[in-house]
């Protein structure tokens, strides 16, 4: 990954939850879960956290931040179905033109791992900078995005997440030999020259490298989307840089803005350098 | 736990702890939501290709007294479901008050029984586990995790959609987002 936050190599991130596993083991029941014995202060939606802080610094620099604007807000349930498949809802506020435009956005969950989710670089082409996936949340976090505008100026907007799991079976892992298979979808009509709704869905088990296989007990070695690009008519929609906190079966909603018929184009990259393409006529 | 895995994409240092929280449960609590809740206690009616859950009788009794109901899944074998049930026992007295809204239901499955086996009835109709979930737009149809809590009304229509597992309900005020429908 571009950024040291995301290169932590899988040994090291083993070498964390080994270490982890055993303090929990040692120190009996009151570690195995974070809420018992009373809730975390920061729980509010805008507040910050320790992580945030050391992120922020590291991401943004002293550089200030609005968090207040509405310019970008996000929708995350307090509590999804399931921890590892968190739907995320982004919202511009602001029109893709020339003058002014979300040049990037940065989406976060603060106490994952690796927190940096995904980072999109994008232009006017997208039209709506608006965009829905879903993310692994691994324990009670907020989930935050930065837009970056071409102007230069940063604006947030942030939701707290409860998560947690239970017993459940093992991943399905029934479709390996699809793996990498890249579909693009439309789902309304075509209306040129204005923000069009589509979807990209990588077929992927973006594995972490924290899942144990239950069966060998070993564990299942990193393995996930690493970037997305999407153009229509050869011009650049956006650019996804991405890590293993996006869920599995990567998907992102978008717009883009069709001027003609042409040729919707998605091109994936994963960690072990495996390249797939999918493509879509429209119009 | 069997063949079950915790889900959580941290596995390792959730399975490492669970020897630790299958310890604690069992030596404080018995099986199943404590009495305190007045639960309507449903054992599965099984056979070697199913496990069967009938709600036809504890939705009758939501219809004719007005409640909603709060359906608990857990199972005989699942240390999660002990830690919930310890916590509701723990704290029973501050709780009970708030869950009378609500008909507690309490389905006593085991580990072993997965989604394909599991199977939930209402009257004439007997749906298995994902295809329950489907009906009634559970978003939770994807993977049964023990245990699992429903929030319905007494037409059987989901008050939220609740997370799989009980995790994040277990101090007093989360129960209480919970009970009271906090998204």
């Amino acid at each position: 990954m571009k950024t040291p936050l995301r290169a932590i190599d899988a040994r090291a991130r083993r070498r964390v939850v080994l270490a982890l596993g055993a303090l929990s083991a040692g120190t009996l029941a009151p570690a195995a879960r974070a809420a018992i014995g009373g809730l975390p202060s920061n729980t509010g939606h805008a507040d910050s956290s320790p992580e945030w802080e050391n992120l922020r610094g590291k991401l943004f620099g002293s550089r200030p931040i609005d968090a207040s604007s509405k310019l970008v807000q996000l929708t995350v349930p307090l509590r999804a179905a399931y921890g590892a498949s968190v739907p995320v809802k982004i919202v511009s506020g602001l029109a893709q033109t020339a003058a002014l435009h979300v040049k990037k956005m940065h989406v976060l969950v603060d106490k994952n791992p690796s927190p940096v989710a995904a980072v999109f670089d994008l232009g006017t082409e997208v039209g709506q900078a608006d965009f829905e996936t879903r993310l692994r949340v691994d324990e009670y976090s907020h989930v935050r995005v930065v837009s970056e505008l071409s102007n230069g100026e940063l604006h947030m907007d942030s939701r707290y997440v409860k998560t947690s799991g239970g017993c459940s079976a093992p991943p399905n892992r029934d479709a390996l030999n699809l793996l990498g298979k890249t579909v693009l979808k439309v789902p309304e009509p075509i209306r040129f020259d204005t923000p069009t709704l589509a979807d990209v869905t990588v077929l992927h088990p973006n594995d972490t490298g924290f899942e144990l296989n239950n069966i060998t007990v070993m564990f299942i070695p990193p393995h996930f989307v690493r970037s997305i690009k999407v153009s229509f008519a050869g011009r650049k929609v956006f650019e996804a840089d991405l890590d293993f906190s996006v869920s599995e079966n990567p998907t992102l909603r978008f717009n883009f803005v069709p001027h003609g018929a042409g040729e919707l184009r998605a091109e994936v990259e994963d960690s072990k350098d495996g390249q797939f393409v999918g493509t879509l006529r429209v119009g | 736990m069997g063949r079950a895995l915790h889900r959580g994409w941290f596995g390792a240092l959730r399975v490492a702890a669970f020897a630790s929280l299958a310890a604690l449960a069992a030596a404080t609590h018995a099986l199943g939501i404590p009495a305190a809740y007045a639960p309507i206690v449903v054992e599965p009616n099984t056979t070697a290709e199913r496990s069967e859950f009938d709600l036809t009788a504890p939705l009758a009794r939501a219809q004719r007294e007005n409640k909603r109901l709060y359906v608990y899944l857990g199972a005989n074998d699942c240390p999660y479901c002990r830690r919930y049930e310890a916590f509701l026992d723990k704290n029973a007295a501050e709780l009970v008050p708030h869950f009378r809204p609500y008909l507690v239901v309490d389905l006593r499955s085991s580990l072993s029984t997965q989604a394909t086996r599991l199977f939930i009835r209402v009257g004439a109709k007997s749906l298995p586990y994902a295809e329950f979930q489907r009906s009634i737009n559970d978003e939770r149809a994807r993977m049964l995790v023990y245990p699992s809590v429903w929030l319905l009304d007494p037409q059987l229509k989901p008050l939220m959609q609740m997370p799989a597992g009980t995790g994040t309900f277990q101090t007093v005020p989360e129960q209480l987002e919970i009970l009271q429908l906090v998204q």
